[in-house]
């Protein structure tokens, strides 16, 4: 390698670090957690064993062991030998041990049967003693959390002896209660209705806010402002700029009193006869009017900006020529404007999709996806799921493999649009010849 | 068709560039709007075509008054200085492109612009873009979009600026040879003189947003009517004396006297005056003689040009038939055609 090349190495290595951090990490991490099934109950670190009723419940239904399942669900204690030996090394008195023993091989189904038996004996063990006699006899492995599979099989080996390999393994794969990987995220969200609701939702606020404002509403204004004189034009720009520079949480609030049942809009219908109600919450068309207004107004700001000084590199002379040869306002804004805002169109139509996609910032704020789940779009239903909703169990795994679907579906429209706008044809180098 | 620009003014904010120009020009000839930059040729072309609203005055295509027509309804044809071809259309499109804003059916469209293309020669280039070109070509398509049409008047604003030398010549005579074919009536705008004497019927000559006198070429070379039209005239240039007028003749700053033919009406002994002398009557025969000193000899190939430096340090030029006897810095006395001197007056206006 020349020396010139390891200095570009060396001059890119802090942006090349910039972009394996910030971008890359977060995607592979995603990839690896969206094929866990991660969640509060799980942890994040390692987990133990328990036989919980879940557990058994997967034996029974995943594994077909409904009697080794039944077994482990009884509680039980026994009068054993081992029991016996634990109790002289405990320190109880010799003689009650010698009296049990004549007991050996008596079971009760509960504690408190067992407790009695022990009280009845004629040494009369005191109360302290029942108890630490009772727990050396106790031969229930329900809901016990053990540290390691060796710990679960001493336990299990000591209620059901003669199990096999296989068998073993179920048990510790069913009472498993750490994290373990698994594709069951994307089985889910097939087969659950949640899934498909927030598809559509999704399309309906990308492909609205899009078309209506980040490209309609952008080039409505970039065009008008273009045939205006410069000062009115920069005014107008200014004012559509107001959106996009305010903090979100501000802005949202402005919208908020706007449509609550007591806000602006209630007030002043209010006059005419119509009952004040939650404009924004009231119904689900509503919510997504307000939703794709709060989020094109921010949007079209950018459009705006882009197609404004991409209508001032337009050479002057073109539009003197079409406008002589005897194009009216529309045809020149057809034929000769927008062909010439090709490129424009193409990268925020990229951008703004990629960013509508991934973005929920603004829905959270005004509707958290109500009423009843009816704006709730992807990017806000994966942050419910993975980070914040009301049932406290957060699923990261469930999650990360919601933000998955985002990142791939976000690189399959770039690919899209990229040939849909003839990519090649418009970076081509034309042939010049004199 | 016959335009008139009658007391047309134009104004950019509190600048007015262009104050009560009239101007005709008739039907079916090809004028050219000849001036230094910056002098307002361009805007003047603007306003004909509609593209500016001028500020007073009137114009009319033939009887019509345009004044207040948009200029979508003028039918004006324009080729741009950077002929401004639509980019993102193939030849073809870009001279289809006035009739497809008519609305005209497919087929009308394509029997005109088949035609265009053929009367401008580009028939083998319709399927490609304006930036697969050459200069010569995107000028031909140029012409062909704006000739398309069929409009009252055809406007170039410096058609031929951007081209090579070569190109040049070229496309000077072809332009010439589309506007004789059609008989349209054409201006031609053009900082150059040359483009102006060979192509144009008339030249109106500008200076700072006044038109300064119109006349054929032969008729504005041989007799200018100010010192302007003298020095923006010829190449080579004419060159100039400045001095007095003396009874009979003119005396120049450096001392130096010619006599002046009767026919010239001088002012006073005393009075300023200014005498231009071009290049081709000032060399061995003529009837003035006048001594100097050969500075800077320039070959063009046919002939040379001598730059001859006076006594009193005033410079005449002379253009020649090649000849091997002189040399730079030799001491020579050649003379003026005496009755070839242009005189003007202290204002520059031609006595
Ligand atoms: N749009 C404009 N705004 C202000 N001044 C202008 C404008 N267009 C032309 N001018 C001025 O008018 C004068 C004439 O310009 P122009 O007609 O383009 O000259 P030219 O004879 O070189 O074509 C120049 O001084 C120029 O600066
Ligand atoms: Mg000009």
């Amino acid at each position: 390698m020349n020396s010139s090349k390891k200095l570009g190495l060396l001059l890119i290595t802090p942006a090349a670090i910039v972009v394996v951090m910030l971008f890359l990490v977060p995607v592979v991490l995603t990839a690896v957690f969206a094929f866990t099934n991660m969640s509060t109950s799980t942890g994040i670190s390692g987990g133990a064993y328990q036989i919980s009723p879940n557990a058994l419940q997967e034996l029974r239904d995943h594994y077909d062991m409904p009697s080794v399942a039944e077994r482990l669900s009884q509680s039980g204690f026994a009068v054993d030998e081992p029991g016996l030996a634990a109790l002289g090394k405990a320190g109880i008195d010799a003689d009650i041990v010698t009296e049990l023993r004549g007991h050996i091989g008596e079971t009760f189904a509960a504690r408190r049967d067992a407790e009695r038996a022990i009280r009845n004996l004629n040494h009369r063990p005191s109360l302290r003693e029942v108890k630490q006699i009772s727990d050396q006899f106790n031969r229930s492995i329900m809901n016990a959390r053990y540290d390691s599979k060796a710990a679960l099989l001493a336990a299990v080996a000591s209620v059901m002896p003669n199990l096999s390999g296989a068998e073993h393994q179920a048990i510790i794969a069913a009472s498993y209660t750490g994290w373990t990987w698994t594709t069951g995220n994307f089985r889910r969200m097939a087969s659950i209705p949640g899934t498909q609701r927030s598809l559509v939702n999704t399309m309906v606020y990308v492909a609205f806010t899009l078309t209506l404002f980040n490209i309609g509403f952008a080039m409505v204004l970039a065009i008008t402002t273009f045939y205006m004189p410069s000062r009115a034009a920069g005014f107008f720009r200014g004012v559509w700029l107001l959106p996009r520079i305010s903090p979100p949480v501000i802005y949202v609030l402005l919208w908020k009193w706007l449509a609550w049942d007591t806000g602006f809009l209630s007030v002043f219908l209010g006059r005419f006869g119509i009952h004040s109600r939650n404009w924004m919450l009231d119904s689900g068309t509503n919510a997504w009017v307000f939703v794709v207004l709060i989020n094109g107004f921010v949007g079209a700001s950018m459009g705006m900006l882009i197609f404004s000084s991409a209508l001032q590199a337009i050479p002057r002379p073109l539009l003197y020529a079409s406008e002589v040869d005897g194009a009216s306002r529309w045809q020149q804004i057809w034929h000769i404007i927008m062909p010439q805002l090709r490129w424009p169109i193409l990268f925020v139509t990229c951008y703004q999709t990629l960013s509508l996609l991934t973005s929920f910032d603004l829905i959270l704020l005004s509707t958290n996806g109500g009423p009843g789940g009816s704006t709730e779009v992807w990017a806000l239903a994966t942050y419910h799921t993975a980070l914040n909703n009301y049932a406290g169990n957060l699923e990261y795994g469930y999650g990360a493999a919601m933000a998955l679907v985002l990142v791939v579906v976000g690189v399959f429209l770039s690919l899209a649009y990229l040939r849909l706008f003839n990519y090649r044809d418009l970076v081509a180098k034309p042939l010049i010849e004199h | 068709m016959r335009i008139l620009l009658d007391g047309f003014t134009k104004s950019f904010g509190p600048m007015t560039v262009i104050d009560k120009m009239t101007l005709e020009i008739r039907d079916g000839e090809m004028l050219a709007l000849l001036g230094p930059s910056g002098c307002g040729k361009s805007t003047t072309l603007f306003a004909i075509c509609g593209i500016h609203k001028i500020s007073a005055g009137r114009i009319l295509f033939g009887d019509r008054d345009v004044t207040n027509v948009a200029s979508q309804q003028r039918n004006v044809g324009v080729v741009f200085q950077s002929y401004a071809l639509y980019p993102h259309m193939t030849v073809a499109e870009n001279i289809a492109f006035p009739l497809e804003v008519k609305k005209l059916k497919a087929a009308e469209i394509k029997r005109q612009v088949d035609q265009m293309a053929e009367l401008v020669h580009i028939e083998e280039l319709m399927k490609r873009r304006p930036a697969e070109l050459s200069g010569g070509q995107q000028q031909r398509v140029a012409l062909a979009r704006a000739l398309v049409r069929k409009p009252d008047v055809l406007l170039l604003d410096e058609p031929l600026a951007n081209l090579d030398s070569k190109l040049r010549l070229e496309m000077r005579s072809e332009i010439r040879r589309l506007q004789l074919a059609t008989g349209i009536t054409a201006i031609l705008v053009t900082h150059d003189q040359v483009e102006a004497m060979s192509m144009c019927d008339r030249i109106a000559i500008m200076n700072a947003g006044e038109i300064v006198q119109i006349a054929t070429p032969g008729e504005m070379y041989r007799n200018p009517r100010t010192e302007f039209v003298a020095g923006f005239l010829g190449n080579p240039p004419i060159a100039f004396l400045h001095g007095v007028a003396t009874s009979g003749g003119f005396a120049s700053v450096g001392g130096e006297a010619i006599a002046l033919p009767a026919s010239v009406p001088l002012p006073p002994p005393g009075s300023k005056l200014t005498l231009g002398i071009r290049p081709e009557h000032f060399g061995p025969t003529g009837n003035i003689p006048i001594r100097g000193r050969i500075s800077f000899i320039e070959t063009q190939g046919r002939e040379n040009l001598y730059d001859v430096t006076l006594p009193s340090g005033s410079m005449l030029r002379s253009i020649q038939p090649l000849r091997g006897d002189v040399a730079l810095n030799e001491e020579i006395e050649w003379s003026i055609a005496g009755d070839r001197i242009l005189v003007f007056d202290e204002h520059g206006t031609r006595l």
